[in-house]
């Protein structure tokens, strides 16, 4: 079996199995070193978090080290986020991913892998806050 | 409240990475993968050089919106497609249009336009007004 099975098919074992959970807090100051890094100086983010600021709370890919396997580098392909309730100062925010799928295609500059993965949010009350959908791409 | 009608262009918002930025990006983030800051790393992965984060883009775009609606509605979905890479060094145009107003539902297309005008980014937004 090549490598490149080999490594597609211990991601593919991987789908729809949750990830470890990571809770971390929506620190004040993080919230500011955030919006300062992206250069939003809207006065609303002293209260609550901006709409990407929840990838910073835990990594989003889940470390794959598996796929490091294939191709030489990572892109992002895409990401959608979904809001239930906002993300204030002072919550305490569980993230939990898993991967929704994995498949391989051929490309113009050679074959890439495809991560789909989400992660869902929740608060300190048990409440689903958001959920991130995202595609992770090995070239 | 302001009204919003299919068509109506959201104000552009033109943001001028550098490399400083994405290494304070890097670090507010806590992703460190070398692409981002390290121009030999980047060229050694057959990249022209340092680019910018997907997701700082993505935030960039998150800006324009959050910035249109103010405090008159709350962000429902937002979603970002990587078409292309951009570098630090040069303006990155953030643009949108309101595409779908149904009740207090608003859709809105956002893409992201590099100097020559090539949309790197592309995105799609719901919101909900007097939310």
């Amino acid at each position: 079996m090549s490598t490149t099975a080999w490594v597609i098919d211990r991601l593919k074992s991987r789908i729809g199995v949750d990830g470890p959970e990571v809770t971390a807090p929506v620190e004040a100051g993080h919230v500011r070193r955030f919006a300062e890094a992206i250069g939003d100086p809207n006065p609303r983010w002293a209260k609550e978090a901006p709409p990407t600021f929840l990838v910073a709370l835990a990594p989003v890919s889940l470390h794959l080290t598996d796929a490091e396997e294939y191709g030489k580098g990572w892109l992002n392909g895409g990401n959608r986020f979904e809001y239930f309730l906002p993300v204030l100062i002072g919550d305490q925010i569980t993230a939990k991913g898993r991967v929704v799928d994995v498949y391989d295609k051929a490309g113009s500059t050679g074959n890439m892998l495809f991560i789909l993965f989400e992660t869902d949010y929740t608060n300190q009350r048990g409440e689903l806050v958001a959920r991130l959908r995202g595609t992770m791409i090995r070239r | 409240m302001m009204h919003v009608e299919v068509g109506q262009e959201i104000p552009d918002l033109v943001k001028h990475p550098t490399t400083r930025q994405l290494v304070q990006y890097a670090g507010a983030q806590g992703d460190f993968y070398e692409i981002h800051y390290d121009q030999g790393y980047a060229k050694s992965v057959a990249l022209p050089g340092v680019i910018l984060h997907g997701l700082l883009k993505a935030a960039f775009l998150g800006q324009l919106i959050t910035d249109w609606l103010d405090d008159r509605g709350r962000l429902k979905t937002f979603e970002v497609s990587y078409r292309g890479i951009d570098m630090p060094g040069h303006p990155y145009r953030c643009r949108g249009r309101v595409t779908k107003v149904e009740g207090d539902e608003v859709e809105i297309e956002v893409w992201g336009e590099d100097e020559d005008g090539k949309r790197t980014t592309l995105g799609a937004a719901t919101v909900q007004m007097g939310a």
